[in-house]
């Protein structure tokens, strides 16, 4: 039976729980709520609280653990003979979990006699025509290892899941049970409900938290996977990025170089064009523009940042490149020959930075606003001019969150990617020239990881060193941008 | 400074410095100044008086055309700065403002250096020929200011680190550093300890000998304490101006008497 029944389950003891609880709570309060702690919802709550959180933690926790232990059970067991050569255990068990679902599945839609279960010597290939019929994914003949394996997986997933719904229930009506029995008239009710609300919020934030550590992690097993693989020196200090895909590692040039000047360079355009064009359109809005302006100007203006990535990539390459290049190109306007095609890190910097004007102008805005009207009340005062007072009271007192609006900008930038496949192309290259094509980090990993990869290569998991890096680039930015903010803040506040 | 035998207080009659003629200020549909005449002497401490939101921080404002940065503000009327009519269309509300200057209610240094927030007029209307020139500037007014002694081995610290009457000393300062004809206060001690609004008072007692300073004040003994003439308004009209002796002890209108004694306000 599906988990959503489960679910459900859990669901209606609680709020059967709910209902008799506040039932209860009423009547040992004579009827009357001012006997009562707290108000009636909060006892109810309080039953339904303790039959629910227990039950789904319990719940999630078995989900992901059930698989995992079966599966180190089940292939503790297998003989090492059922490996064959060029194939890896991992593999030999995503296909025994293959063929238990299709088994479950099969049996269900009736293609499979499930007598065929209980006989250890079945017609394999009987079978496997079965499960073929069901629409079942079987990749090979199944072979008799494998078949026996993935008899005892599904007999132990089914025991297990069996278990769970039992145990799950008990859980909930033993949580609804204890619940009641604490319902009285000086059952402090509605401080139980605040703590576990308290919880629930820690919950909550420690989720976030705990993804980015497993996000981290991955990243950094990864990592030091590609490190076994490859010389961690080539990797940072390599001036030449050329992956091969037909030879395993050895043959392969993997240096970071290349992309990171790429991506520092399209970035530092990109921020070229975004920060000036975004500040200099904040303070319009903010401090000159009229409220009818405003008001129209400032949406129009967020509407680019609900542009995907992938139109402003097609901006790049439909409009501004083939615009660059008949300025800069060979026969263009200027005279000179420098943009050889539309894909440069001019074209994909300016788009970036079309990109990235209303994070800069949005922030700056909000940060300018804030600044004290008695401030500049204070400039004009002296007889100083709009233009003055802003150039030399409201932005340096803004300066830290501008900074900050800044520097969350080239984060942007540094990750940005679509724009970059389609804008700067796919050549890595350590040049000066801006309107040569290059490449950046983001750019590669994609193209490292598109296609049939194989995760044991150098190749594919150099996309992990790639990731670390940006992440730690990126961080280091964050943690610059926070001292900067804080530097400024113990100053001028 | 602080005995009330406001009898004795001698006022002489000087020049007038701002003459205010059929005044009405309004914000959008709301009339909030209505007629008011006023002279203001140069040389002399004026207070406006009167219970909040009768419109006596709104006339201030319009002395140096701050309300101009209010957009649905409209002045009627003339206001005469040495006989000149400031909201003739060929006065400069910026070189209007340097020469009437302003203090604020709240303490608001800007966010640099003790010495920068001085030098700020000075820098932006070019009144220092060089550094030394304008390291006077800024000594002088901060000793007008009455507060060169307690900052001149920290100039270089933020305005903004200093307690709440030095900072507010620190604004007049400012104010003073342009060399203003008239300084105007809006409630400058209403943010203030007892200590520091009496050091702020004598400031302004000092200030009278080169400036003509016009001050709001909710606090009726502040009035008495520094002014030679006040003004009381109510509800929009300018009720009675006389010396501050006079409206005092002896006020010709029921309505200022009331107030002073503390029956309406």
């Amino acid at each position: 039976m599906p988990i959503l029944w489960l679910i459900c389950a859990v669901l209606i003891i609680a709020a059967i729980g709910f209902v008799i609880g506040r039932t209860r709570a009423i009547s040992s309060g004579q009827g009357d709520i001012r006997n009562l702690h707290s108000l009636p919802s909060y006892y109810g709550w309080n039953v339904a609280l303790k039959s629910m959180v227990p039950a789904f933690f319990v719940l999630i926790v078995w989900l992901i653990a059930q698989p995992l232990i079966i599966s180190s059970v089940v292939s503790s067991n297998l003989p090492e003979t059922a490996i064959p050569e060029g194939s890896s255990a991992g593999l030999i068990m995503s296909e025994v979990q293959r063929t238990s679902n299709g088994v479950s599945a099969a049996v269900i839609s009736g293609d499979l006699d499930s007598a065929v279960l209980a006989d250890s010597a079945a017609d394999l290939s009987a079978v496997t025509e079965a499960l073929k019929n069901a629409g079942q994914i079987v990749t090979t003949e199944l072979t008799q290892p494998i078949w026996d394996a993935a008899l005892s997986y599904r007999s132990m997933s089914n025991a297990g899941t069996t278990a769970m719904w039992v145990v799950v229930i008990a859980l909930a009506i033993a949580g609804a049970v204890w619940g009641l029995r604490q319902t009285n008239a000086d059952f402090r009710a509605r401080n139980t409900v605040e703590t576990s609300i308290r919880y629930m919020l820690i919950a909550a934030a420690s989720i976030a938290i705990l993804t980015t550590v497993g996000i981290v992690l991955s990243l950094v097993f990864n990592t030091i996977e590609f490190f076994r693989l490859y010389p961690i020196t080539h990797f940072f200090f390599g001036t030449e990025w050329a992956p091969s895909f037909s030879g395993r590692g050895g043959s392969s040039e993997l240096g970071i170089l290349p992309l990171l000047w790429g991506t520092l360079y399209i970035s530092v355009v990109a921020l070229a064009v975004a920060v000036p064009i975004g500040l200099f359109a904040a303070i319009y809005l903010s401090e000159y523009a009229s409220k009818s302006v405003r008001s129209v100007a400032k949406p129009l203006l967020e509407v680019l940042a609900g542009i995907p990535t992938i139109v402003y990539g097609l901006f790049a390459l439909l409009t501004v490149g083939p615009l660059l290049v008949s300025v800069f190109g060979e026969g263009g306007y200027l005279g000179v020959d420098w943009q050889g095609g539309g894909r440069a890190v001019m074209t994909a910097g300016i788009v970036m930075g079309i990109m990235l004007i209303p994070f800069v102008s949005s922030l700056s805005d909000d940060i300018i606003n804030a600044v004290p009207q008695s401030l500049r009340d204070g400039s004009y005062g002296l007889g100083a001019t709009q233009s003055e007072t802003i150039k030399q009271v409201v932005l340096p007192a803004a300066l830290p969150g501008i900074v900050g609006a800044v520097l969350l900008a080239a984060s942007r930038a540094i990750g940005e990617t679509m724009i970059v496949v389609l804008g700067a192309g796919a050549a890595a290259r350590l040049s000066l020239n801006p309107f040569e094509a290059m490449t950046t980090v983001t750019a590669k990993i994609v193209s490292q990881l598109t296609g049939d990869s194989d995760f044991s290569s150098p190749e594919a998991l150099v996309a992990f060193a790639l990731g670390m890096t940006l992440f730690i680039l990126t961080l280091g930015l964050n943690i610059f941008a926070l001292y900067i903010v804080n530097k400024y803040r113990e100053q001028y506040d | 400074m602080n005995d009330m035998r406001l009898i004795d207080r001698a006022v002489d009659m000087k020049d007038i410095k701002i003459a205010a003629r059929d005044v009405q200020v309004y914000y959008g549909d709301n009339h909030a100044i209505k007629d008011v005449n006023v002279d203001i002497a140069d040389k002399t401490v004026t207070a406006f008086i009167g219970p909040s939101g009768c419109g006596k921080s709104t006339f201030l404002r319009s002395l140096n055309r701050m309300n101009d940065t209010i957009d649905i503000c409209r002045v009627e009327g003339n206001i005469l700065l040495d006989g000149e009519d400031i909201y003739d269309k060929q006065v400069d509300p910026v070189q209007l403002r340097a020469k009437v200057g302003m203090v604020f209610q709240k303490p608001n240094p800007f966010p640099k250096s003790i010495y920068d927030n001085v030098a700020y007029g000075p820098r932006i209307h070019g009144l220092a020929k060089n550094k030394a020139d304008l390291d006077e500037i800024v000594e002088k007014a901060l000793r007008r200011g009455a507060i060169w002694d307690e900052v001149k081995d920290r100039l270089d610290k933020p305005g903004t680190g200093l307690s709440g009457g030095q900072q507010q000393r620190l604004c007049i300062a400012r104010a003073v550093a342009t060399e203003p004809e008239v300084l105007l206060m809006d409630e400058p001690c209403s943010a203030l300890d007892p200590i520091a609004t009496a050091q702020v008072e004598e400031l302004i007692d000092e200030l009278r000998e080169n400036y003509s300073v016009v001050i709001v004040t909710h606090s009726m003994q502040q009035a008495a304490r520094v002014s030679q003439k006040t003004a009381f308004f109510h509800l929009g009209n300018l009720v009675e101006y006389g010396e501050t002796g006079q409206i005092f002890t002896n006020p010709v209108d029921p309505r200022t008497e009331s107030y002073i004694t503390g029956r309406i306000g």
